[in-house]
């Protein structure tokens, strides 16, 4: 007796099949820049090396500089030896390396597009990737519609396509809806992967599982319990050569827009229906439309001076290479930020990031109400009759952290505010997976849940053009803080006005 | 005095004699308490998990090595229970802390091995259950073929969430099986023995459905993963499979029907990474159990 085709396998029970996307073709647009060399052929590698990659498959990297494809397979050999997270195998490395080539593309082109469109095809045919193709943007915004029209001219009748675009999306919500056309006009949103990083951490999704998995935190995460928040994404690095880019970001379209936003909605966000893509989104994208513009007095900008980081004397930013002695450009943003729903509606949400910061840093630091009477005696403890904190430490030393008032052993009855602990590298020993290697994988199996939406993109650009448009009102007086600091006094006087400051550090 | 918290893995030892349960905890607190650096923040106690291993005599050595390789991946309490019955009545005990850096901290796990002599061999359970983390499940790893009637193994499984046994390390096979079986509504039973056999079932699954009337299979391996293999197929393909065992160390072919299958692609796990994955698990699994009855 034949079977047939859609008889399910009795065999394939129980078996912990990992999810394996679809023979496919990765295509790096920006092949010859750092965030190749740094994340996405490590995360490759470390991706091959759990066999998490189909076996047909194939990396092609594209970028304006000329390589052959020895040069290419030499170049990324050395970036997985010198960033990959796992010891180099050579045999792993040779599996990866057997089916990549590079082309030379000059982005406004034609002529490289078709070399391109050719060296897809025989890999095709090579490696049965069956046309499946997913787009890796790791170049600038101005180079990215080109390539979206050349991609949907060329594109081929069999097979997927996903395009995986980095930030920043645009430049402002003008920009980014001209985009979100373009990309509209030629693919559909289940073909647009729109990363932001901070998403792909383990820590980030930690804080989904904290609140929906566990049933003591979600009925006091609203008004009622809650004090205020606090989130930092603190930088201790300066601008590591990218004036160009930065000058024309600043740390509002940096970090501020969609790093810090995002994390925002996933603290804030109701409990989606189910752990799609879509009901997740809809639920972040809710919190980003109940934020409104904070007025002037409720934002503070940043520029470093000199200074000293971790001992080392370092320049102001004006004296950085390839910045304008003049520049305006904003090295730090804090904000006092509301959610206006029935649940967050008066809790404010403090967030800053910044670069040149004392430390590297990032935090979700959750501030519970006071005790509303402690019935002990003056003298018990000021320390210890501070108000619960919830941290969540997104990076380094990932983990969640509460700091509860204790009795200290004796006599009488002093207080201190002591810590409990749960260090992600405790509970799981195994090494946490980078970010990339998780988006990634997502975008080849076609699971949109951890990028953002053409939607929540432009809530994000809204608000920041909103508060750009105050800014270019006036000329600040920069630099007003020193590099290895915790930013300008205004930021601290951001909360001292409302009785409150930024944590301890 | 600890070693510096940066030295890798920390170990601070207690050894003591005819001990009480209270002295073992009173031991446990102060190895603690020593293993974090004067003026240093505390290091973490972190636990998922109590490990219990029954671990006769002859096992000692291979279930240590074992645990080497899997502590740091799993943090927890572990217990060692060594019973040697023959000897004179009492408990002899060895305790440590097992500390692993992360940053300036360090997490810590304990390993607290007993030896239950004379008739304390007989009451492990009332020894175990006080050492018991509350609110974590707790594994039992049991060394060798259990004596399927004593009452060593009745208490232990009825303090225990899974019971995990290798029945590679057992003579009587396939009868063993049917003694399993007894247990399953009792425990979750998951067997090293079965994980060893995975990439070559999904390697078969993967010839589904090619491999839908096979008749016979030969397997290069122990006879525990050629039984296994065996009442696999016969479970899950609803018809018999004749088996034939070709013994090996490991696991190294499987014919179907006198053809050679190809090899799974990988690796086979080592002991700790085998062990490990059991230790992931929490539930039944209905498709061992399944496995096992149509093994015997």
């Amino acid at each position: 007796m034949t079977a047939t085709k859609e008889e399910a396998n009795p065999l394939a029970e129980g078996l912990q099949l990992r999810r394996r996307p679809d023979p496919c073709i990765l295509v790096i647009f920006g092949a010859s820049g750092d965030l190749t060399t740094k994340k996405l052929l490590p995360a490759l590698y470390a991706l091959a090396v759990r066999r998490l990659l189909p076996d047909n498959f194939a990396i092609v990297g594209a970028a304006r500089s000329t390589e052959t494809d020895d040069g290419f397979r030499e170049r990324m050999q050395q970036a997985v030896k010198d960033h990959a997270r796992d010891p180099f195998d050579d045999e792993t490395w040779e599996r990866l390396a057997s089916a990549m080539r590079y082309v030379t593309l000059d982005f406004a082109d034609d002529k490289g597009e078709d070399e391109l469109a050719q060296v897809l095809t025989d890999l095709d045919k090579e490696h049965n990737t069956r046309g499946n193709r997913v787009y890796y943007f790791a170049v600038p915004p101005s180079a990215i519609g080109t390539l979206i029209e050349e991609i949907a001219e060329r594109r081929s009748a069999e097979g997927w396509v996903r395009l995986v675009i980095e930030k920043p999306f645009g430049h402002d919500l003008e920009s980014a809806k001209e985009l979100n056309a373009l990309l509209q006009k030629n693919f559909t949103e289940e073909e647009v992967f729109r990363i932001d990083h901070y998403l792909g951490k383990e820590t980030v999704q930690n804080m989904l599982a904290l609140r929906f998995a566990n049933g003591i935190f979600e009925p006091i995460w609203n008004r009622q319990f809650i004090d205020h928040v606090q989130i930092t994404v603190a930088e201790s690095i300066g601008i590591e050569g990218r004036a160009g880019y930065y000058e024309q970001a600043g740390a509002i379209r940096d970090i501020f827009q969609n790093h810090l936003l995002q994390l925002v909605a996933i603290t804030a966000m109701e409990p989606p229906i189910d752990f799609t893509a879509d009901m997740v989104r809809n639920e972040k994208l809710k919190v980003l439309k109940a934020m409104h513009t904070p007025g002037p007095k409720h934002i503070v900008r940043g520029q470093y001076g000199p200074g000293f980081v971790e001992g080392v004397e370092v320049p102001g930013y004006r004296e950085e290479q390839g910045v304008d002695p003049s520049s305006t450009t904003d090295t730090f943003v804090a904000a006092k930020l509301f959610v206006d729903n029935w649940r967050w509606a008066d809790t404010p949400f403090y967030v800053r990031m910044g670069k040149r910061l004392a430390r590297r840093e990032t935090t979700i630091a959750i501030q519970f109400k006071r005790a509303p009477h402690p019935p002990f005696e003056d003298g018990a403890g000021e320390e210890g009759l501070r108000p619960n904190v919830l941290l969540i430490h997104v990076q380094p030393n990932e983990g969640v952290s509460l700091a509860i008032g204790a009795k200290v052993p004796g006599q009488g009855m002093r207080i201190r505010t002591v810590h409990m602990d749960f260090l992600y590298g405790g509970a799981f020993r195994e090494g946490l997976p980078d970010a990339y290697e998780r988006l990634i994988l997502d975008a080849m199996l076609g699971d949109q849940t951890l990028f953002t939406r053409s939607d929540e993109i432009e809530e994000q650009w809204s608000l920041v053009d909103a508060i750009v448009a105050f800014w270019q009102r006036d000329r600040p007086q920069f630099p007003n803080y020193a590099a290895g600091t915790w930013g300008p006094t205004a930021a601290d006087e951001l909360l001292h006005r409302d009785g409150r400051s930024w944590r301890r550090h | 005095m600890a070693p510096p918290l940066n030295a890798g893995i920390i170990e601070d030892d207690w050894t003591g004699e005819d001990v009480s349960i209270a002295q073992i905890e009173r031991e446990l607190a102060r190895l603690r308490v020593d293993s974090a650096e004067e003026s240093a923040q505390p290091n973490l106690r972190t636990s998922v998990m109590t490990h219990i291993a029954w671990v006769p005599p002859e096992w000692q050595h291979a279930a240590e090595e074992t645990l080497a390789g899997m502590a740091e991946r799993h943090p927890s309490r572990t217990l060692l229970l060594v019973p040697k019955p023959d000897e004179d009545d009492g408990l002899d005990a060895q305790l440590s802390i097992r500390c692993f850096p992360i940053g300036d901290r360090a997490v810590c796990g304990e390993v607290i091995e007993l030896i239950l002599r004379g008739d304390r061999a007989a009451a492990p359970a009332s020894i175990a259950l006080p050492l018991l983390i509350s609110d974590l499940p707790v594994f039992i790893r049991w060394r060798g073929e259990p004596q399927w009637d004593s009452p060593e193994l009745a208490q232990l499984v009825g303090i225990v969430d899974r019971l995990i046994v290798d029945s590679t390390e057992w003579k009587n096979l396939p009868a063993g099986y049917a003694r399993l079986v007894e247990l399953f509504d009792r425990v979750a039973v998951s067997d090293i023995a079965w994980e060893r056999t995975e990439r070559w079932r999904a390697l078969l699954a993967s010839l589904w459905p090619g491999i839908r009337d096979v008749k016979a299979i030969r397997v290069h391996g122990t006879a525990a993963q050629g039984y296994l293999l065996a009442g696999w197929l016969r479970s899950r393909l609803g018809h018999g499979v004749e088996v034939e065992v070709d013994e090996h160390e490991r696991l190294e072919g499987v014919d179907l029907d006198g053809e050679p299958a190809p090899f799974p692609p990988g690796k086979p796990p080592v002991a700790s990474d085998v062990l490990s994955a059991q230790l992931d698990r929490f539930g039944r699994d209905p498709v061992y159990e399944a496995a096992v009855r149509a093994a015997t």
